[in-house]
């Protein structure tokens, strides 16, 4: 289904793009997600496909926002109930819960509910409305750490499984890795859109890496012609051999991958080529079920790299970024 | 403030509130009650009345008082002021606003005599003198309980097919409910014991407060105290089963 909305205010805002299965709007804080998902749903004056110029109580959309907005005064089979009409409501309504699983707390009050439970009832109370479109604002946001990837598996099991095309808005790379399509939105436009792989592999700019949560995405500015050049890191105030087909000058965001760098402790250095070998101190150490990580300080900036197989133990170490490893995207 | 010091205040507080009614319960020949001519007249009057005036209170004050709480116009400063003006007026002054606009020689009391509608000393005028004297409560009170309730549950309530009433009906209105059972318990206190603006405006029908008056005037002391208990008894079950109801669901 093809997404294209117009609005005004409060703030002026235009989107463009197709949603597949269980898309993903990805965007920081602030961008106008939440706005787009209500103008879509009607509840904020604007122009767009669908639904154009219908009341909400017209349009065939299931809208969870974040929160959920369960009805407190009803229990879980009444909440769903009420997207539903006839004498039939109640056995309908259980039969609903019953398709995301919660059945047995149809006489809960939200109240009783845990968070993922919750987001369960008003999937079924959004999907007993039987919309065309499904929109989720930020689903991971109120759901606890230690389950959330399961809970998020059993809402796009249950997406896919209603077959009804979702929308969700978010800024959590654990969601839009998970997505079938995703968008992504930056200073109030899309910029990138295609699938999770697909923009991991390629991100569009270094603000999408960021929002695609790639750590060591920096700014810089190139210096020299392409087959000579180095990468000016003001932060860390040095520089790098790098290889792109950039223009000499050209201000950048650059990124290289945690697993690219070679971290050398610093009294092992005697290596004969020093050109490029960075100065840091060890910050943090991060133990994770993947291997660990080290977060790295070089002079007002952070970077992460993957620990060695054996220990680092020293706080001062050096670096190696590898040239071919620095991905940059020129700044507009 | 520490917890004993507490404690004393607030049972300080409480012996206050108690001692007028503590006076009147001495006070009173329990022997011989001794009602005055015309104080079940009264009664009658103050309660079916009043039941009226509350009516007409939630039936106009709801709409008002949602819309308040759901909009924000230009010169919304002007609204609350008119609303604090009502309240602020003395009922004494605003039973003589009402006579100036509403009274025999008054422009809307000419008209609305002309089409058989008497509004001096007549039961719509005594109705209207309490409507005066409550409905400013009543809105104040029910747009307090309309903002508690969340903008949007009743936007969810329209994107799953609800039209605007349905969702105000089922959703707006069931969870202001005891913010709202509150105004209406507030309303009918200060609609009931109302005795400036119906003096002015409705010497007769004489409700329980004029009565009381003219009872003091004409007999005495001796003869308020028998009426002041029925009107107690009148009075306090709805605002006391309201204000019950309102706690238990609070705890």
């Amino acid at each position: 289904m093809r997404v294209d909305y117009r609005i005004e205010r409060p703030v002026a805002l235009a989107a463009s793009f197709e949603v597949e299965g269980f898309t993903v709007l990805l965007g920081a804080s602030g961008e106008g997600k939440t706005l787009l998902l209500r103008a879509i749903a009607g509840l904020l004056p604007a122009r767009g496909k669908p639904f154009d110029g219908l009341p909400p109580q017209r349009r065939a959309v299931g809208y969870l926002p974040q929160g959920h907005a369960l009805f407190p005064h009803l229990n879980a089979w009444q909440n769903v109930a009420f997207a539903l009409r006839g004498a039939d409501r109640r056995r309908q309504a259980v039969e609903w819960l019953d398709r995301v699983g919660l059945a047995a707390l149809a006489e809960r009050r939200p109240a009783q509910l845990s968070g993922g439970q919750q987001q369960r009832v008003a999937l079924a109370r959004a999907l007993a409305r039987q919309p065309r479109l499904l929109l989720l604002d930020e689903p991971t946001s109120a759901l606890d750490p230690a389950t959330r990837d399961d809970v998020l598996a059993e809402l796009i099991a249950e997406v896919h499984a209603a077959g009804i095309p979702a929308l969700a808005v978010s800024h959590d790379p654990a969601l839009a890795a998970v997505a079938d399509r995703l968008v992504v939105m930056h200073d109030r436009r899309i910029v990138q859109a295609g699938t999770p792989a697909a923009l991991h592999a390629r991100p569009a700019n270094g603000a999408v890496a960021r929002l695609l949560g790639h750590r060591n995405v920096h700014r810089g500015r190139l210096l020299g012609k392409p087959d000579a050049q180095r990468l000016l890191w003001p932060d860390a105030k040095m520089a790098v051999p790098v290889a792109t087909g950039l223009p000499d000058d050209t201000v950048v965001d650059w990124h290289i991958a945690p697993e690219a760098i070679e971290l050398h402790e610093a009294c092992a250095a005697g290596a004969t080529d020093t050109d490029g070998l960075v100065a840091a101190t060890v910050e943090v150490r991060q133990a994770g079920e993947h291997g660990g990580y080290v977060g790295l300080r070089c002079g007002q900036a952070r970077l992460w790299a993957k620990s060695p197989s054996s220990h680092v133990t020293a706080d001062d170490v050096r670096l190696r970024l590898p040239p071919l490893a620095i991905r940059c995207w020129p700044r507009d | 403030m520490r917890p004993r010091l507490t404690t004393f205040a607030a049972a300080l507080a409480l012996l206050l509130l108690a001692a007028p009614f503590a006076g009147l319960a001495i006070a009173t020949d329990w022997r011989h009650p001794g009602f005055a001519h015309g104080d079940g007249g009264a009664v009658a009057v103050s309660l079916g009345l009043s039941l009226v005036a509350l009516l007409l209170i939630v039936a106009l004050g709801t709409p008002l008082a949602w819309w308040l709480a759901r909009h924000r116009v230009r010169g919304q400063w002007l609204i609350d002021a008119l609303l604090l003006l009502s309240l602020l007026t003395p009922p004494l002054a605003m039973g003589l606003l009402l006579a100036t606009m509403y009274g025999p020689y008054g422009p809307a009391g000419q008209l609305l005599e002309r089409a058989g509608l008497l509004l001096t000393n007549s039961a719509p005028a005594f109705v209207m003198a309490q409507f005066y004297a409550a409905l400013p409560y009543y809105v104040l009170a029910a747009r307090a309980a309309f903002e508690g309730v969340p903008r949007e549950l009743e936007q969810i309530a329209l994107t799953l097919g609800h039209s605007p009433a349905r969702s105000f009906f089922h959703v707006s209105l069931p969870l202001a409910k005891l913010g709202l059972a509150a105004a209406v318990a507030l309303a009918w206190v200060r609609a009931l014991g109302e005795f400036g603006v119906v003096l002015i405006v409705a010497y007769y029908p004489q409700g329980i407060p004029v009565k009381l008056w003219v009872n003091l005037q004409d007999i005495g002391l001796s003869a308020v105290y028998p009426l002041l208990w029925v009107f107690f008894l009148v009075a306090l079950p709805l605002p006391l089963a309201l204000g019950l109801a309102v706690r238990r669901r609070l705890a």
